[in-house]
């Protein structure tokens, strides 16, 4: 991997790129999909591929390809691509001298070596969670094993080489026997650590719970919103606002708003790139700045903006370690890492005297992520009736603005989750309205 | 690999080459070049699949798949599962491409889409974005069976999009057209006049009122109705997910489940984004008839599902060298004969609602959420103001028995679908709809 690095990295500063940088991602994965309460079948899938960025006269150009002979084609097409392009005035320069801080639980060997028989056994766990509850069928459903490597090199001395692990698994769930209902549940973890069993029992019961659901009337109402919601709705409405890329082409909500209380004062959000055993853990981002942990609001003052090395050029600041990219075919640009919301958390449902409660929400993309606007349809939602959970509700749509809501909450749960790379606890919102 | 009953194999080749341009400035230049299989091999009831990237070993690759099967069909066994008989797909009628897209060099196209770019940069618009994307690929498959077939294709297109601000307030329009066409897409699509569209979109809604929810009659726009067609309809007539028990449409098949005005038809041979000349197991493509005059004819099928429900299969695809799952191609509402202002006149009170920002569905349980781009206010029977953050949602059979009108004004547009974590080019359309009530979401 090191040498075909190296053997990209010289044939594109030969064909006359200023600064040139490699990305060499490798992924090995194994998962099985179920489908009607079967294990369907085993997936094994290999891929690795590199990227290749060169800079000429402050113009950036990118290539990438899977063919490792072909590299040299690779980085003659990358540096085409830069000569098209008139110099950025706002390019600086690619990362150099980093300094990389330790970092742990992203690595589980016993997750890289886990036997196919082990692994079959995971997603049998799931459907067997799922079978401890009557009239349920698991409809379908994914168990996933991956190891992963990243290599970055650049022509001003980075060199940093990652390695780690991930397994997850999912259900959805669906009633077999008088109402229809359904629901899903699911984990992620970079360590052999999670209970399968529990997941597939978790959506089955909440697919039980939400039979037999009553209609509710408009109005508006204490609404508190599980980990799945509550962090749907954030990646859809707040985190576009905080990337510095949308700040700096005037689509953000939060232009000139450092420094401002933008939420209430007990709420704080941390972006963290170094939390032990976090999906989105690494010593450095994807193109080789080290990671970092990121006040984003501390005690509901927005503290910062999340930046990658070119957005961070332009602005004359250090990049937050916020570089990132889908895979070694794609060029860095501004992504979150684990982004944790701090809130001092209750017994919350007991705390609420009534109102509901809204475990998932459907349609958070469609929201408008400048404005911070969202209209989205409530899945497994409840009502809540003297702090406890009272009865399903059949359909329901929640509307309102995230920067509003912000300002807005008034408590949260105990039940912190790590919910793919965002941690939440539920969160209670007064005053929400609802269609149902 | 003689253990295994059945094997096959797909090898696909490409480029893509992407120009995305902000404020006319050029963000990205990007060229990939790409290779990689996706072999599949069964053993009684079970599958194995191994994708492979880059320089891979295909008789390796089929091994390997073969020998997951065998395991997993020894460690869970089940039911054994039959593949519908296919013959060899014919090629026969692969769209033309008028300009190949890699005779113009990256200068011209940059230049070109800073033009068409520059439409988009009116008064009041505070950034704008442009995108090019065009990609070519070669297609080969091989099945145990001996099935053979190959074909190149070529796909262009690009979105436009604008934001206007003003106090604090941001909207967006957004425009795109793509399709399996050369490079010729800018002119036939008259891209200048959809740079100017998608402007004109985000500055007038800057002064629209928010809509007021409620339960009302409404009418579709073609986009927002081809969303309903596909999102709602097309993937409950996915028979993976019939098979597995999450869709409404499970043992509907010969039943009334539409107004007699719904005709909803999925057809892969038709020359737009969804388009392709054999479906990635090998099947040929064809026009299937999911809903006819409001009875549903047929689901959508893989050789799987087509022999074990009973169909013709056509509709499986993956991305890149992923395993194909029952999936669209262009999906669309047959044409009616109303035209659109006998529905303002039909409707008197209502809402109007246009374009689409994306929606979910929950085929299980048959309901869905979509938001629309924009909408107007129905007054006595006349468009009145402009409204915005305007959402659809309810129940799929519900919604298709309270269609009153069907225009006749069928339009498609292109965009991509994901599922199981793929994304494959489809397009859907239909003509105006008139809903004689809706569950309208707004703020």
């Amino acid at each position: 991997m090191y040498e075909l690095a190296q053997k990209g990295l010289k044939a594109a500063l030969s064909m006359g790129a200023d600064e040139a940088e490699i990305f060499i991602g490798e992924g090995h994965g194994t998962s099985f999909d179920i489908r009607k309460n079967e294990i369907e079948g085993a997936k094994e899938s290999t891929s690795q591929g590199l990227g290749i960025r060169v800079v000429i006269n402050g113009a950036v150009g990118f290539a990438s390809t899977n063919i490792m002979s072909r590299i040299e084609d690779t980085a003659k097409n990358a540096v085409s691509s830069a000569k098209v392009r008139e110099s950025d005035p706002d390019w600086k320069a690619l990362p150099s001298d980093e300094k990389y801080p330790n970092v742990c639980g992203i690595f589980d060997t016993e997750l890289k070596n886990m036997e196919l028989d082990d692994c079959i056994k995971k997603a049998i766990d799931m459907i067997d969670g799922a079978k401890t509850v009557s009239n349920i069928t698991v409809t379908s459903g994914n168990f996933s094993r991956g190891f992963g490597k990243s290599l970055i090199l650049n022509s001003n001395g980075i060199e940093i080489e990652e390695m780690g692990t991930t397994v997850s698994g999912f259900v959805d769930t669906i009633t077999n026997k008088g109402e229809t209902s359904t629901a899903y549940d699911f984990e992620i973890s970079r360590n052999n650590d999670i209970d399968f069993e529990i997941i597939g029992k978790n959506a089955a019961e909440l697919a039980r719970r939400s039979q037999d659901a009553i209609s509710i009337d408009p109005h508006k109402t204490n609404v508190i919103l599980h980990p799945f919601a509550f962090s749907d709705l954030l990646d859809s409405t707040f985190v576009p606002s905080i990337d510095a890329d949308n700040v700096q082409k005037g689509r953000s909500n939060l232009i000139n708003k450092l420094g401002e209380q933008i939420a209430a004062e007990n709420i704080s959000i941390i972006d963290d790139g170094l939390l032990d055993g976090g999906i989105e853990t690494g010593r450095s981002d994807d193109e080789g700045v080290a990671s970092q942990r990121t006040n984003v609001i501390e005690n509901g003052v927005f503290s910062s903006y999340l930046y990658d090395s070119y957005t961070a050029g332009k602005d004359n600041v250090k990049s937050t370690g916020n570089g990132s990219r889908s895979s070694y075919f794609s060029t860095p640009s501004v992504g979150t890492r684990n982004f944790i919301v701090d809130v001092p958390g209750s017994d919350i449902i007991e705390d609420t005297e009534e109102g509901i409660f809204i475990n998932t929400v459907i349609g958070a993309h469609t929201a408008n992520g400048i404005s911070g606007d969202f209209s989205v349809e409530a899945r497994n939602a409840f009502t809540i009736k003297d702090g406890m959970i009272d009865k399903p509700i059949k359909s329901l749509m929640i509307s309102g603005n995230m920067f509003d809501m912000l300002k807005k909450i008034d408590g949260a749960g105990n039940d912190l989750r790590k919910v793919g790379s965002t941690v939440t606890p539920s969160i209670r919102i007064p005053d929400m309205s609802i269609v149902g | 690999m003689h253990s295994v009953d059945f094997f096959d194999a797909r090898i696909v080749e490409g480029t893509t080459t992407s120009i995305v341009l902000d404020n006319g400035k050029i963000e990205q230049v990007a060229v990939n070049y790409t290779k990689g299989a996706g072999v599949r091999a069964l053993c009684g009831g079970s599958w194995g699949f191994t994708s492979a990237d880059g320089d891979f070993d295909i008789d390796k690759a089929i091994a390997s798949a073969s020998e997951l099967a065998v395991s997993m069909n020894d460690k869970s066994p089940k039911e054994n599962a039959k593949l519908k008989e296919i013959d060899n797909p014919s090629v026969t009628d692969l769209p033309k491409v008028k300009i190949d897209p890699q005779d113009i060099s990256l200068e011209e196209k940059v230049r070109h889409l800073q033009e068409i770019g520059s439409y988009a940069q009116k008064d009041g618009i505070s950034s704008s974005s442009a995108v090019y994307s065009e990609s070519a690929v070669k297609v080969t498959y091989i099945d145990s069976n001996g099935t053979k077939g190959e074909y190149d294709l070529i796909r262009t297109g690009f979105a436009i999009s604008a934001v206007a601000s003003e106090n604090g307030v941001y909207q967006a329009g957004r425009e795109s057209r793509f399709g399996v066409t050369g490079y010729e897409i800018f002119d036939q699509s008259n891209a200048e006049e959809l740079a100017e569209n998608a402007a004109n979109t985000a500055l007038e809604l800057l002064s629209a009122k928010p809509a007021k929810g409620g339960s009302m009659p409404v009418i579709l726009d073609p986009e927002l109705a081809g969303v309903f067609a596909h999102e709602a309809v097309g993937h409950a007539s996915e028979a993976d997910l019939v098979l597995e028990g999450s869709s409404i449409l499970e043992n509907r098949i010969g039943q009334q489940i539409a107004s007699p005005l719904v005709t909803i038809i999925d057809d892969p041979t038709m020359h737009a984004y969804g388009y392709y000349p054999f479906d990635d197991e090998g099947s040929q493509a064809r026009k299937t008839t999911i809903i006819e005059n409001g009875v549903l004819d047929s689901y959508l099928h893989s050789r799987e599902t087509a022999e074990k429900l009973g169909g013709v299969p056509g509709h499986s695809r993956s991305q890149g060298n992923s395993k194909p799952v029952v999936r669209m191609s262009n999906t669309y509402i047959d044409s009616g004969n109303s035209k659109f202002e006998e529905m303002l006149e039909e409707i008197r009170d209502g809402i109007y609602l246009i374009g689409s920002r994306g929606g979910q569905v929950n085929t299980g349980e048959g309901v869905f959420q979509f938001n629309a781009e924009k909408g107007y206010l129905v007054e006595n029977g006349e468009l009145t103001g402009l409204i915005r953050d305007v959402s659809l949602s309810g129940k799929t059979l519900e919604i298709l028995n309270n269609v009153k009108m069907v225009g006749n004004d069928l339009s498609m547009n292109s965009g991509r679908c994901g599922k199981s974590g793929q994304l494959v080019p489809v397009t859907d359309g239909s003509p105006h709809l008139l809903i004689s009530e809706a569950l309208v979401g707004g703020a």
